[in-house]
């Protein structure tokens, strides 16, 4: 089968690349092993959170980009930026929607209590910005191994409290099980009775991110009626429901524009002549097809995603074998504290100005292939806070690209 | 508080918590202080082998005589420490076969019992052997559990009327004319100092025993040799396995309940703390080890870690595998003119036992006493429980569910009531102590996700000490001691996840304060 566009991965740049190409009425086909860090660590959207607090992002970024001119963002600067989020955005159109505040970072309160700066936020967890002191209330639940309350809000200097879970018969529950318990009005109905009963004159509460999957605004809502307070959401560990309501958003639009949705199925193999791609396979046992297209995007991610693997001595890249930059030997991967920028999160595909793969000495080596996400180079995601932001722009502007437009 | 006994030991390991329960079922009252928790030191940080002394037997064939000695009565009064594997000493193309020949016949002088096996029968044995052996000796080694040997033994100690006070550290000594007389301790959790008198100190500290005798201004000629190990994440081999060639580098694999640990180095350090795993540890393990058992190139390795033998030189020698593993019992009396004061260290965990029989019946001698040791015939408490692996995995199947709740740690499975149990020991004082009695953080991610979890558990039964975001940030760097010199392949993926929960989700930063205490890089203050 011909495509105009192959994107192989399906995490947040991959969905947007194929977003972009079918706005524009592409034949494009996605495929990924799985979903990529979207449903592990997204929350929300990153932009650039380093960026010292109070600043406007357009000032910030553009700053910042002159002192980082290997960055992805120097590829793009503010305007195509804003661009590519404003089409993640609109994907996005209420109750459901992002937001940001005051066109700067904002704050929110974390799984270990920790207020982590971030750019666009679900209006899930706006109320969580504005916490004060003594205001909030986090509550959590008994059989939920990966979220505590008290250790979140000792942190946060309120107070916490743990609920019991009495319709399960279960004592464990995964964040997904008491997600789908959120969405049963009966269930809801009996933990808002059993929090107000512990309100002591705090204005708002904090959950966990497991108000629902598919309407979240309405669980929130129906909370805070019988609560009589605003509810929060809690980012926690993975895996992250909201950053399964991306991906759940991304699926639904993307099959509905008729684009081939291969999901958990591997590239085993790309044929390669001279500087082109004429085709991949997918093997998925225990039949292999080859499907073809002109442009193809690559956007498998770093280790977890399988875009990179770490050998013994070398980081190779799994589908094109394309040179990585890297540091020069396994020794120099890492840094001697945990805390460290380790050097290995620098490596990773060098590009043309228009996402296109190169060597070190700047030549291309593939023409019809465009690279987008977290397995480009010189970025350094969890340290800059800028995963999603990264993600988002250039898998939108690597398939703009492909289609010189 | 001030406290008064006859003896004083000083080190928690598993010679001070030894020669406590020895004098304690010989009726001589005991303290027992360690600056840590159980086992912080070598007991805590070796390959857990219950050597048959086949390893010693041509180099130090008085340790090898010991070791079979302390096997044979380890296996009758602590059966539930130990897993009867056996062990393999094999013989590779490149080994020299006369070597083998010297083995069987010291093995023979030392009297531990050996038979020869085909290739074709230790293959058959372990099939993940390099198939290009000659051939292998089979020798009655084993696996223990060094931490619950400990343990048993502080709790038979304390039955018998020992203290024992953890985390308390000596600040000084207190000497009168020629005689030491007690020591300053400090409560190290509350901060209280207070003074212990007794007519014995005897100083188990292991390689920190010189650090102790510096406060009395001796010194004794001891060697530090680091020793690196490295956790596969499988157990490919049910036996343990030698290399039969002179004691070197990376020739020892040990089988240690879901896992196998590779073994060891021998580096020269000067300083007792603060040390560091080097790559080329690393690369040589692997390298050597994976003569014996090709398949772990291939392996996915979880965790490096080194523990530090103290040897004692009776000479100078410049060569740490020369120097004897034998232990040295020193009086400091007829040796420096301080009396009250005994040293002992030196030995193999294996010897623990005798090192502390032979330490009772100093005391006792000193002490005009005439009670001979029972610490060979009298099992230790938990002997009849059921502790195999397979016990272990039954216990933990499926009613786990239903009955237990939550499970912390999904790597080792273990359940939130199993934590809750040891919270409710007093001796438990803070998370450490639970990592060290549980098998959370020793499988695959090593506490990646179960540590936030067990502080969570700790701030619901308000059990939290301090700041939890600090004490989290400070076990991601103890973590990475273990984790970095072993990062590609797999692994990689793992540390990209914990760093992307940490680094990413939870904002952690080492500058970053919480957030009622102002504002950190890239964090933020609340109002």
């Amino acid at each position: 089968m011909h495509y105009d566009l192959i994107v192989i991965g399906m995490g947040l740049s991959g969905l947007m690349a194929a977003t972009t190409a079918a706005e524009i009425g592409k034949k494009v086909l996605i495929i990924g092993k799985g979903t990529g860090s979207l449903c592990l660590f997204s929350n929300t959207i990153d932009l650039l959170g380093v960026l010292p607090k109070g600043i406007k992002i357009n000032d910030g970024l553009s700053q910042w980009v002159k002192d980082h001119s290997e960055h992805p963002y120097s590829k793009l600067e503010w305007e195509r930026i804003k661009e590519a989020l404003f089409s993640f955005t609109s994907l996005f159109p209420p109750p459901y929607s992002f937001q940001n505040i005051d066109d700067g970072n904002c704050f929110i309160p974390t799984g270990t209590g920790t207020l982590r700066p971030t750019y666009l936020i679900p209006v899930t967890m706006i109320a969580g910005t504005s916490l004060n002191k003594r205001d909030g209330l986090i509550a959590g639940f008994k059989a939920l191994k990966d979220f505590y309350p008290n250790y979140v809000a000792a942190q946060l200097k309120c107070r916490g409290v743990t609920l019991p879970l009495p319709e399960t018969s279960t004592p464990q529950m995964t964040s997904a099980a008491i997600t789908r318990l959120m969405e049963k009005e009966t269930f809801r109905d009996r933990i808002s009775k059993e929090i107000k009963k512990h309100l002591n004159g705090e204005t708002r509460i904090g959950l966990p991110a497991i108000l629902g999957l598919r309407d979240p605004i309405g669980v929130k809502k129906d909370l805070e009626e019988i609560i009589g307070v605003e509810v929060f959401e809690i980012p926690m560990l993975p895996p992250s429901i909201p950053g399964m309501r991306i991906f759940n958003r991304f699926k639904e639009w993307l099959i509905q524009r008729g684009v081939t949705f291969l999901l958990g199925h591997a590239i085993s193999k790309a044929n390669l002549k001279g500087k082109r791609c004429e085709g991949v396979e997918v093997f998925h046992p225990p039949v292999s097809s080859s499907y073809s297209a002109d442009s193809y995007i690559l956007a498998t991610g770093r280790f977890i995603g399988g875009g990179l693997v770490a050998g013994e001595q070398k980081i190779l890249e799994a589908i094109f074998d394309l040179p990585v930059f890297q540091p020069k030997s396994r020794e120099d991967w890492f840094g001697n504290s945990f805390f460290n920028e380790h050097p290995i999160h620098r490596a990773g595909i060098l590009t043309d100005p228009f996402f296109r793969p190169v060597d070190e000495k700047g030549n291309l080596v593939l023409e019809n292939v465009w690279v987008a996400g977290s397995i480009l180079a010189h970025h350094h995601c969890f340290e800059e806070k800028s995963r999603e932001g990264i993600e988002i722009a250039t898998g939108y502007w690597a398939a703009k690209n492909a289609f010189q437009i | 508080m001030q406290l008064k006994t006859e003896v004083l030991i000083v080190g928690g390991g598993a010679t001070g918590v030894g020669i406590a329960r020895d004098l304690s079922l010989r009726g001589v009252p005991s303290v027992l202080i360690e600056k840590g928790d159980f086992a912080s030191g070598a007991s805590g940080r070796n390959h857990g082998l219950l050597h048959s002394g086949g390893r010693y037997a041509v180099s130090d064939p008085e340790t090898a005589r010991e070791c079979i000695a302390e096997n044979r009565i380890l296996r009758k009064i602590a059966p539930h420490c130990i897993e009867e594997t056996d062990g393999l000493f094999i013989s590779l193309p490149e080994d020299d076969l006369d070597f083998q020949d010297q083995f069987l016949r010291a093995c023979e002088r030392a009297g531990i019992s050996t038979t020869i096996l085909s290739r074709d029968e230790a293959l058959s044995l372990e099939p993940a052997l390099n198939s290009e052996l000659l051939s292998a000796v089979e020798v009655p080694d084993g696996a223990i559990d060094p931490f619950a040997l400990v343990l048993e033994n502080a709790k038979d100690a304390e039955k018998h009327g020992a203290r024992i006070l953890l985390h308390t550290e000596v600040t000084s000594l207190m000497v009168d004319k020629n005689r030491a007389k007690g020591i300053m301790a400090k409560d190290l959790i509350h901060g209280e100092e207070y003074s212990i008198e007794a007519s014995h100190l005897i100083n188990a500290t292991g390689a920190w025993a010189n650090r102790f005798l510096k406060l009395a201004d001796l010194r004794i000629a001891m060697a530090l040799s680091k020793g690196t190990m490295l956790i596969m994440n499988q157990r490919p081999n049910q036996r343990v396995i030698h290399r039969c060639r002179q004691p070197s580098d990376g020739d020892i694999i040990v089988p240690n309940h879901t896992v196998s640990i590779l073994g060891t180095t021998s580096v020269r350090l000067e300083e007792v703390e603060n040390f560091d795993i080097f790559p080329s540890e690393v690369s040589l393990l692997i390298r050597e080890t994976s003569r014996l058992i090709p398949a772990i190139r291939e392996s996915r390795l979880i965790r490096a870690y080194a523990g530090i033998r103290p040897l004692f030189q009776s000479g100078e020698k410049e060569d740490d595998r020369a120097i004897s593993r034998g232990f040295v019992l020193i009086d400091h009396g007829s040796r420096d003119g301080l009396h009250g004061l005994i040293t002992i260290t030196g030995g193999k965990l294996v010897t623990y036992r005798l090192m502390a029989e032979k330490t009772g019946d100093l005391i006792c001698q000193k002490m005009g006493m005439n009670v001979s040791c029972s610490t060979h015939l009298k099992p230790l408490p938990g002997a009849g429980e059921r502790t195999s692996l397979l016990d272990r995995l039954k216990r933990i199947g499926r009613p786990i569910l239903e009955e237990r709740g939550e499970i912390l740690c999904d790597c080792e499975l273990v359940p939130r009531d199993e934590v809750e149990k040891f919270l409710k020991e007093e001796k438990v004082k803070d998370f450490q102590d639970i990592l060290h009695r549980t098998r959370l953080a020793k499988g695959t991610c090593q506490g990646g996700f179960c540590v936030y979890r067990l502080l969570g558990v700790l701030h619901d039964l308000e059990g939290a000490r301090g700041d939890s975001n600090k004490i989290l940030k400070g076990f991601l760097e103890e973590r990475w001691k273990g984790i970095r010199p072993i990062l590609w392949g797999s692994s990689v993926k793992e540390e990209e996840l914990v760093e992307s929960i940490y680094k990413g989700i939870f904002n952690l930063t080492p500058t970053h304060p919480s957030p009622l205490e102002g504002e950190g890089k890239g964090g933020g203050a609340m109002v």
